[in-house]
């Protein structure tokens, strides 16, 4: 009896104790949905061309594209002047101003006044917060 | 003892508190990093009015997350996630403000309660939480993972999220410092020097919350209008006190689930709202309303982080061990002026505990009437154009991901990664809170289980360790059948209706 | 009100960066320099040693020092990347301990990097055993173990917590070969999982430290949280230059008690073994050596005039300059015997 509930756990391969038994239930739990929901995954073709159709393509993916850019820029233009925050202050406006036009529906001079004015005082606060009284890293 | 309390200590509580509020209030900044960046300012202060800021900041910090969590749905700090459930929610009907005072109300409850908690009992409790072994902390989690099962409307699904959660959040090493071996698991090869730390919370946290909610929008084509539907702010749903009738009970919990969580060291701050979230749903009469905006939700989450406050303090001030990752922060603060903290600490140190005491007190009353009288002003957030609010909270998730660990790029990466994944989550229809819930427990659900084992060496344990841990069985016991009694109860009034 | 580094910096405004101050250009040093740290925690004793030489060190120079605490194994990667030395690094015994125990995120720091001035000692790392337990010294701990009793020690594996638990293995195989697999280990985490383990009885000794638990070896010994020293790692030149009230009711001479040579754990049977947690710089190998030879004189500087040993002292830290050659020869030295007891203890004879 006692020796059925006995278990001895090796320090070095324990790392893999509960990775192992959480794969296990995430598996069957996956196969209890495969079975329950067969019908609607059969069918997520045409959901999936149905999301594709409704999408506003250029906004979603328009942001997408944005973001990844400016994460990749912040930390190339941040190396030019070295823990400054510069990259992120430099990047951070384009982007501030960039997304916020392209999620704008009617872009008039007079709508982009006042996001331009936050695309540039916005990052500037942020930037002096974090440089000066926070003290903080930016890229 | 009220020679303490002068200008300068009463002024720097009251800052302390605004400051923190804003850092709470912002989603990517939290009570710690406040709490962090203010720290060195205390070595100029001297000890009792350099804690007096901090413990403003503290208090403020873990109260402002409500803010966005309501008006956004994006949780400002980690401990306010579920706020977000019940809170949005009321938010969409239009019943923000209404959700804000609850909010604030509940957090003034629950900090009060653990402060006086731990103004009465700090070294008794002490002494109950170390009772607490591998094997009950275990149960802990694992009751707190059982509301995954309850807050799912879909509850295979639901659970299925849960448990990815807890399996992402296992990717990297078996952290040394919680007592793991260091090897590394579940990376794809190649990835290592990216993930050999795992993900971070607070980027996936943000990531989940904020950057899909805002990828959501622009998939719809960021829709005119504000971003909470049809919000005017208190105009069709007025606030009174009368929504606390019945509830006083739910406030005292909760308060005391988040007290007691808080001085269980290691268990972890977020791990407060969680459970008392649990338990408010778990006893409810209604238990269906939760995650639709009922008020209890947002009561029992706001009154259990903040009882999270003095709970925190207590292991710290009578074992010198942190409850959770601020006060971690607060041992920096006793060490820099060359006191010790440890069992001793309140006997040979009365006028700093005094001290403290007070300034929790005026802390949660300044954090109270700051709150409550600025929600007109924090609803004024819904009414920004979203073309001016997306990319401003764009940003502000950029530099909290990137500062929450110091500087670390990886952090921002997995922003976008989660942002993403989040979008996908909801396509694919699988749940946000669960998963979220399963990442943040996941790691200490790990060490607590692997090690009750590797130092008992027999399953039994779990069951016959102590009277806590029957306890603590009964209540995983009720909420798994609360959750499968109210997922049939909802199928038969489906077929019927 | 005394000035810091931060609330100076706030008044400063941003004309600050743009206008470098006439020293830091003339000794060619980055006027904004990032300095990351092994640990992840701002309430650490790293982050406070960090944060006090920074302080210094950027008043002395003029230029901005921000202290990062990211954690070994992005301190680690940050560094590497970084070839122009506006980064610079500050950790303790853990970065080669770490390596010697084979933990991932560690290499060979002699060989990838460029070692710098050590700046202080944590003297405090300590063994502790429950206020009740039969053993009293080290020496009977090592008795009992040769004489077949298992004694399991609470450490954190893989660096400076266990190093003393390998000294105590090596100790007990000079003493008494063999006895040394009557030592073993509980691996636990954080200080709090280390006293948890003694007080769920899973654990007859445990790593602790001066400062986190001195005031459990005060407490009266029918509190189930008592606790007694029986080790401390330091060398005693180290504890002696510690303040002579010490810590709370353990004053110095009581210190100097648990350490060498009053409480003996061998290393080889003539000599103690020591161990004092020393903070040092590390640079990127390829970076400009005026740079590092810039702190390196600075801090030596700095040291000389006393200010910094006085705030290192308050917060109970050893002052500890050595120069950058020095440095290297007393951590490689520090090194090779570490790693000559890791090895002895893991090879089966």
């Amino acid at each position: 009896m006692g020796n059925l509930t006995h278990v001895t756990i090796n320090f070095k391969t324990s790392h893999l104790i509960f990775p192992t038994i959480i794969a296990c239930v995430l598996g069957v739990l996956l196969v209890a949905i495969v079975i329950r929901d067969r019908k609607r995954i059969a069918a997520s073709g045409a959901y999936w061309r149905d999301t594709w159709g409704a999408m506003d393509k250029p906004r979603f993916l328009g942001a997408l594209a944005l973001t990844l850019v400016y994460f990749s820029l912040m930390v190339p233009v941040g190396n030019i002047w070295p823990n400054t925050g510069l990259g992120f202050l430099l990047c951070s406006i384009p982007y501030v101003l960039a997304t916020g036009i392209l999620f704008m529906h009617e872009r008039t001079p007079r709508a982009i006044l006042p996001l331009l004015i936050v695309a540039l005082v916005g990052p500037t606060f942020v930037w002096w917060l974090f440089t000066y009284p926070l003290f903080l890293t930016l890229p | 003892m009220f020679e303490i309390i002068t200008p300068l200590f009463l002024s720097l509580i009251v800052g302390g508190t605004l400051v923190g509020i804003i850092f709470g209030a912002i989603p990517g900044m939290t009570a710690t990093m406040a709490v962090a960046v203010c720290l060195p300012l205390t070595y100029s202060l001297g000890l009792d009015n350099g804690l007096a800021l901090l413990l403003g900041l503290y208090v403020g910090g873990i109260s402002g997350g409500l803010v966005p969590a309501i008006l956004l749905g994006i949780p400002g700090t980690p401990s306010s996630i579920t706020t977000t459930f019940d809170g949005y929610p009321m938010a969409k009907r239009g019943e923000g403000e209404k959700a804000l005072k609850i909010g604030v109300v509940a957090s003034l409850a629950g900090g009060l309660i653990s402060l006086l908690v731990l103004d009465l009992f700090a070294p008794t409790l002490a002494d109950f939480a170390i009772e607490f072994s591998y094997v009950e902390k275990f149960l802990i989690i694992f009751f707190a993972l059982t509301v995954m099962a309850a807050l799912s409307s879909d509850m295979l699904l639901g659970v299925f999220s849960g448990v990815l959660g807890i399996f992402v959040s296992l990717i990297g090493v078996y952290d040394i410092s919680k007592g793991g071996n260091g090897e590394m698991r579940l990376v794809p090869p190649g990835l290592g020097y990216w993930l050999e730390n795992g993900f971070s919370l607070l980027p996936v946290l943000i990531g989940l919350f904020g950057l899909a909610a805002i990828l959501e929008q622009a998939e719809i084509g960021v829709p005119k209008g504000h971003s909470t539907k049809d919000i005017k702010v208190g105009a069709h749903s007025r606030f009174s006190f009368n929504v606390f009738r019945g509830q006083s009970f739910n406030l005292l919990r909760s308060g005391l689930i988040g007290t007691f969580v808080g001085i269980l060291p290691g268990v972890g701050g977020s791990a407060a709202s969680i459970i008392s979230y649990t338990n408010a749903k778990t006893f409810s009469k209604t238990p269906e309303r939760f995650g639709k905006g009922e008020p209890a939700g947002i009561m029992a989450s706001e009154a259990g982080n903040n009882g999270l406050t003095g709970g925190a303090l207590v292991p710290l001030l009578s074992l010198g061990i942190p409850g959770d990752s601020t006060t971690a922060l607060l041992i920096g603060a006793f060490t820099l002026q060359g006191i010790q903290v440890g069992p001793l600490f309140i006997g040979n140190n009365p006028g700093t505990w005094d001290a403290m005491i007070i300034a929790m007190l005026i802390a949660n009353i300044a954090m109270f009437v700051l709150m409550y009288f600025a929600i007109r002003y924090f609803a004024l957030v819904v009414t920004i154009p979203k073309h001016i609010l997306f990319p401003v909270i764009l940003m502000m998730c950029v530099i909290g991901a990137y500062t929450i660990n110091y500087g670390i790029m990886f952090d921002v990466w997995t922003l976008l990664i989660f942002g993403i994944l989040g979008w996908l989550f909801t396509k694919i229809r699988l749940e946000v809170a669960p998963f979220i819930i399963g990442f943040i427990l996941g790691p200490s659900a790990e060490v607590y289980f692997v090690k009750s084992l590797e130092s008992f060496g027999t399953w039994t344990i779990f069951f016959t360790k102590s009277w806590i841990a029957i306890v603590l069985w009964v209540l995983i016991v009720g909420s798994i059948a609360g959750s499968i009694l109210m997922a049939r109860q909802k199928r038969r009034m489906e077929d019927h209706g | 009100m005394k000035f810091t580094r931060r609330s100076f910096l706030a008044a400063s405004s941003a004309a600050a960066v743009i206008a470098a101050p006439l020293g830091a250009r003339a000794a060619n040093l980055p006027r904004n320099m990032r300095m990351v740290i092994g640990s992840k925690s701002t309430g650490g004793d790293t982050y406070q040693t960090s944060a006090m030489v920074a302080d210094a060190l950027s008043k002395k120079l003029g230029i901005n020092i921000k202290v990062d605490a990211v954690g070994a194994s992005d301190a680690f990667k940050t560094l590497a990347r970084d070839k122009r030395g506006t980064t610079i690094m500050i950790f303790h015994d853990q970065s080669y301990l770490g390596y010697l125990y084979g933990v991932t995120g560690y290499d060979n720091i002699f060989a990838d990097y460029a070692i710098g001035p050590t700046v202080a000692i944590n003297p405090g790392n300590a063994y502790l055993v429950p206020a009740s337990s039969p053993y009293k010294t080290m020496d009977d701990i090592l008795k009992a173990a040769a004489d077949g009793t298992r004694i399991r020690v609470a450490i954190q594996p893989g660096g400076v917590s266990e190093i003393g638990f390998s000294a105590m293995k090596n100790a007990a195989k000079v003493r008494a070969p063999g006895s040394e697999d009557n030592i073993v280990a509980v691996n636990t985490g954080s200080q709090s999982d280390k006293n948890q383990a003694m007080w769920d009885n899973l654990a007859d000794v445990i790593n602790g430290s001066i400062q986190a638990n001195e005031q459990f070896t005060q407490l009266d010994s029918s509190d189930p949280k008592a606790m007694r020293f029986v080790w401390l790692t330091a060398r005693p030149e180290t504890l002696e230059q510690a303040p002579e009230a010490g810590m709370g009711g353990t004053d110095r001479a009581k210190m100097l008690s648990f350490a060498s040579p009053e409480t003996s754990v061998t290393l080889d049977g003539s000599k103690d073994f020591t161990f004092d947690k020393e903070f040092f710089f590390l640079f990127n190998k390829d970076m400009d050596p005026e740079i590092s030879k810039a702190i390196d004189t600075t801090l030596g500087e700095i040291y000389a005039s006393g200010e910094i040993e006085e705030r290192q002292k308050a917060a109970f830290f050893i002052p500890n300059y050595l120069p950058q050659d020095q440095a290297l020869k007393h951590l490689e030295d520090k090194r090779d015997t570490y790693a000559k007891v890791i090895d002895d203890i893991s090879s089966k004879s």
